[in-house]
C-alpha cells in the first residue's frame, strides 16, 4: 500500500489551517524535525477517502517565502525537498489568498520551482469579490498550468473538488535549468537557489547544508551572491506583476498599492491603533488575558483539587492505610492532579492567544508594544507570554511559539520564571504576615504589606527585563528581530479551529511535560517521606518529616543557608517547593507539626514562625531573613513544571539544566546581598 | 505627477507614496524587504505611525506590513510630493 504524502503550502493568515482541518481527520500526528523546534502537522485526508490509496497531508509553517530568514521557512523546505530523513512529498497543495495575489503568487512561484506536482487552492474567493477584485480562475490556471480550484474554508466551498484534484494529481513539473553560479553550488538547481539565499540571509545555519555546500558557497564571491539572488527575487516578482495583469480585471494599480481587502479593517485600525485609544484598548485587552489566568481559571483549579482529593479519600478508604495507600494517594493521585491543575491556564490563555491571532488583533498589538519590546532587544509578539508569566510559567513558556527566531524565542523562555508567578503569592504572604507588621499603614491607603509586595513585583518585572537584555546581548547575542509584520485583515476567529488549537496545546502539554512532572512529584513525595519513623520515637518538638531523606537533606543544606538567613527548617521547604512553589507553605507546616490544613489558613503557621526562638532565646526568623527568604523566591527556579515545559519546548535538558543552575545561583547571590544590606540596616 | 528622488520610506508623509528604487543593507534584511515586495518599480504609501512614533504602518502589493523606522530607512524611494499632506 503506498500511501501519499502532500504538503499543504502558503502564507500566514490565508486560512490554511482551516482548510487542512477540513480536509483532515481530527486525530493527526505532529511531526518533529531534529535540531528544530518548528512542528508540522500531519492528519490523513478524509474527504473521498480511499482506503487502498491513503493520501497524508502535512501542514507546514505558514511563510511569505522559502528562503530560511527563521526556522518556519527552514522547516517548509525542508519538508518540501525531504531532508532530515522524511521523503520528499509526492505532490504540495498551495493556498493562496484570493484577496491578495499580488504577494501570495511570489511563495506559489518559489514552491513551483521545486517541481512537484501542485494543486492550488484559491482561498476567501469570496473576500476578493466582495472587495471589487475578483480573480478569473481559468485564466490562473491557465497562466500556471495548474489545476486552480476557488474555495472558502469558512463555508466549506470548494473542498471536495480540492481533495478530488488531490485524487487525480497531475505530472511533475519542469524545474527551470539552474545556471552557472548555481550549477557550482549544487545539482538541484531548487536547492542552490535556496542555500545561495541562505547564504545572503546568513541562515546557513538552519539549512543543513553539507560540507561541500558550504565550501563551495565560500568559495563565491559575496557581491556575486548578492546581486545573483536580488535578480532571482526581482524576476519573480516581474513574473508575479505579468500573471496579475492577466488574472485580476480590476486595473492594475489597484494590485500594485491598494489593499481592497483592507478597506474595513483600515477603518478599525481607525480606533484600534489609534495614538490614545489603541494602547488604552491594548492595556484593556491586555488586562483581560491576565485577569482570566489571575482569577477566572481559579474556580475549575478549585474542583480539580477538590476533585484530586476526593479521588485520594476514596482510594485511601477502599485500600484501607499503608504505604501502598501512600504511595498511590500522595504521590501518584497527587502527581496527576499537578498536572492537570494547570490545564484551565493554559486552556484558558491558548483560547485567548487563538482568538487574538486568528482576529488579527495579535499583530496590532506587537504593532503597538514593538517599540519597548524593542528595548529589550525581543520584538512585539513577546509580549503575550512575558505578561501571562506573572500568572504561571507554563503556559507563557508554550505561549512563546508565536515568536519566530529560535534564539529569541528562547530569550523569552529564560526571562518567564523571573516575573513573580502567582504561586509565589502565599510564600511573599506567609513571610510578611509571619515577619512584619503587614497592615501598618506607611502612607495613604499603603500599608507595610502591600509595599512590600509591590516591592517583590517590581524587583522580579525588572530583573526580567534586564536578564533578557543581557542574555540577548550575550549568551543569545542577535539582532533586534526586524518587525517584518503582516498587519492582516481583520477576520471573525472559527471557533472550530480555536478550540482544535486549545486542544491540541493542551494533550500536548498532559502527553511531554505532564508525565515529567508526575514522575518528579512520586520522588518528591517519597523523599519527604521515606524512611518513616514511629510517632513515638520522635523526640520532644521533633516531627516525622526531619527524619525523611529530604529531612537530611534539609538538615545538611543548613551551613550554606545560614549565610543567607535561613535554617534547615526552610532548606526542608525548600526542597519540597520544587513541586511547586507554594508548597513551601505546607511543607513548612509539616516541619513544624501543624495538625490543620496550612493550605487554607496559614494563621498558625505565621505565629509559629513569628514565636520561633533559637536555643540562645532569639528570634529565629527576623525581618532579614524574611526579606531574604522573598528575594530567593523572587529568583529561584522553584518549580518542576517550568523546567519540564521548558525540556518540552526547547527539546532537550540543556536548558532546563542552565536556566535551575543560573536562577539558583542568581536567587542566592541576590539573598546573601539582601540579608546582609538588611542587618546593615539595621533589620 | 512630480517625484523627490533621495529619500527613504522611514521618511514618508502619512499618507504620502513613492515608488521603490532600492533596498540596501545587510543581507538578511535586504533579501526579507525585497520578498515582501519591496522591489524597484513597485508603489508603496506610509500609512500610519504607530502611537510610539515606531514602527511604520505601510501598503503595498495590496496588503498593509509594518516595518521599523530603522528597517524602512533600508529602502530607497522617489516620494510623490503632489500628495503629501503638509
Amino acid at each position: 500500500m503506498s500511501e501519499l504524502r502532500i504538503a499543504v503550502a502558503g502564507n500566514p493568515n490565508v486560512g490554511k489551517t482551516s482548510l487542512f482541518n477540513l480536509l483532515t481527520h481530527s486525530r493527526y500526528k505532529v511531526g518533529n524535525y531534529p535540531g528544530i523546534t518548528v512542528e508540522t502537522r500531519e492528519g490523513r485526508l478524509r474527504v473521498h477517502e480511499d482506503p487502498d490509496k491513503p493520501i497524508t497531508l502535512i501542514d507546514l509553517p505558514g511563510t511569505y517565502s522559502l528562503t530560511p530568514t527563521a526556522e518556519d521557512e527552514a522547516v517548509a523546505f525542508r519538508v518540501l525537498t525531504g531532508a532530515d530523513g522524511h521523503p520528499r512529498p509526492d505532490a504540495v497543495l498551495l493556498v493562496l489568498d484570493a484577496s491578495n495575489l499580488a504577494r501570495n503568487l511570489y511563495l506559489a512561484l518559489q514552491v513551483v520551482e521545486l517541481g512537484l506536482p501542485c494543486v492550488i487552492a484559491l482561498n476567501m474567493v469570496d473576500l476578493a469579490d466582495r472587495a471589487g477584485v475578483p480573480v478569473d480562475v481559468d485564466a490562473l490556471a491557465a497562466a500556471l498550468e495548474l489545476p486552480v480550484v476557488p474555495t472558502v474554508a469558512r463555508s466549506g466551498e470548494g473542498i471536495e473538488t480540492t481533495a478530488a484534484m488531490l485524487r487525480s494529481l497531475g505530472p511533475a513539473l519542469a524545474t527551470p535549468l539552474p545556471n552557472a553560479l548555481e550549477a557550482r553550488v549544487s545539482k538541484d538547481p531548487a536547492r542552490a537557489r535556496w542555500l545561495l539565499s541562505a547564504a545572503l540571509a546568513d541562515a546557513l545555519e538552519l539549512t543543513g547544508a553539507t560540507t561541500s555546500e558550504r565550501e563551495a558557497l565560500a568559495a563565491l564571491d559575496p557581491e556575486q551572491i548578492r546581486t545573483a539572488v536580488r535578480t532571482q527575487i526581482e524576476a519573480r516578482y516581474a513574473k508575479v506583476d505579468r500573471l496579475l495583469a492577466g488574472v485580476i480585471p480590476a486595473e492594475p494599480e489597484r494590485a500594485q498599492l491598494a489593499a481592497p481587502a483592507m478597506v474595513r479593517s483600515a477603518q478599525i485600525d481607525r480606533v484600534l491603533t489609534h495614538r490614545v485609544f489603541g494602547p488604552l484598548i491594548f492595556l484593556g485587552v491586555m488586562a483581560l488575558v491576565f485577569q482570566s489566568l489571575f482569577s477566572w481559571a481559579d474556580p475549575l483549579i478549585g474542583l480539580i483539587e477538590g476533585a484530586i482529593g476526593w479521588l485520594g479519600d476514596v482510594t485511601r478508604n477502599a485500600l484501607g492505610e499503608g504505604a501502598f495507600t501512600d504511595l498511590l494517594t500522595e504521590g501518584v493521585i497527587a502527581g496527576v492532579g499537578n498536572v492537570v491543575v494547570f490545564v484551565p491556564q493554559i486552556a484558558l490563555l491558548f483560547l485567548f492567544v487563538g482568538l487574538l491571532e486568528d482576529s488579527g488583533y495579535m499583530a496590532r498589538a506587537a504593532f503597538i508594544v514593538d517599540r519597548l519590546m524593542a528595548r529589550v532587544g525581543l520584538n512585539g509578539k513577546a509580549f503575550v507570554p512575558l505578561l501571562s508569566g506573572y500568572a504561571c510559567a507554563i503556559p507563557a513558556i508554550m505561549g512563546t511559539r508565536t515568536i519566530s527566531g529560535f534564539k529569541d524565542r528562547l530569550v523569552t523562555i529564560l526571562m518567564i520564571p523571573f516575573m513573580s508567578c502567582s504561586a509565589r503569592l502565599p510564600v511573599y504572604s506567609l513571610v510578611i504576615g509571619a515577619l512584619f507588621a503587614a497592615n501598618e499603614r506607611v502612607f495613604g491607603p499603603f500599608t507595610q504589606g502591600g509595599l512590600i509586595l509591590l516591592g517583590m513585583y517590581m524587583l522580579s518585572t525588572v530583573s526580567a527585563l534586564v536578564i533578557g537584555a543581557i542574555y540577548k546581548r550575550t549568551l543569545l547575542r542577535g539582532p533586534v528581530p526586524p518587525l517584518v509584520l503582516e498587519l492582516p485583515p481583520y477576520r471573525l476567529p472559527r471557533i472550530r479551529d480555536t478550540a482544535r488549537h486549545v486542544w491540541d496545546r493542551t494533550a500536548d502539554f498532559l502527553r511531554d511535560a505532564g508525565t515529567i512532572i508526575l514522575a518528579v512529584t512520586v520522588v518528591l513525595w517519597g523523599l519527604l517521606s521515606y524512611p518513616k519513623v514511629e510517632p513515638e520515637s520522635l523526640a520532644e518538638g521533633e516531627t516525622a518529616i526531619e527524619h525523611s531523606l529530604a529531612g537530611r537533606l534539609g538538615k545538611s543544606i543548613e551551613p550554606v543557608l545560614t549565610p543567607i538567613g535561613q535554617d534547615w527548617r526552610i532548606g526542608i521547604g525548600l526542597i519540597g517547593s520544587f513541586a511547586a512553589r507554594e508548597v513551601l507553605v505546607s511543607t513548612l507546616g509539616m516541619v513544624y507539626g501543624i495538625e490543620s490544613d496550612v493550605d487554607e489558613d496559614d494563621t498558625p503557621l505565621r505565629e509559629v514562625i513569628r514565636d520561633a526562638k533559637t536555643p540562645e532565646g532569639e528570634p529565629r526568623y527576623g525581618k532579614a531573613s524574611g526579606l531574604a527568604l522573598m528575594v530567593f523566591f523572587v529568583f529561584a527556579c522553584q518549580c518542576m513544571s517550568t523546567l519540564a515545559v521548558v525540556k518540552r519546548e526547547t527539546r532537550s535538558w540543556r536548558w532546563p539544566a542552565f536556566m535551575l543552575i543560573s536562577m539558583t545561583v542568581i536567587a542566592y547571590v541576590a539573598a546573601l546581598l539582601t540579608f546582609w544590606g538588611a542587618k546593615a540596616f539595621g533589620l | 505627477m512630480a517625484f523627490q528622488s533621495g529619500k527613504t520610506l522611514a521618511e514618508l508623509e502619512i499618507g504620502q507614496r513613492a515608488i521603490v528604487k532600492d533596498v540596501v543593507g545587510e543581507g538578511r534584511m535586504m533579501v526579507r524587504l525585497l520578498e515582501m515586495g519591496f522591489v524597484p518599480g513597485v508603489s508603496v504609501a506610509l500609512v500610519k505611525r504607530a502611537p510610539l512614533g515606531d514602527p511604520l504602518e505601510l501598503r503595498l502589493r495590496g496588503y498593509h506590513v509594518s516595518l521599523r523606522r530603522a528597517e524602512a530607512g533600508a529602502v530607497l524611494v522617489e516620494a510623490r510630493v503632489d500628495e503629501a499632506r503638509a
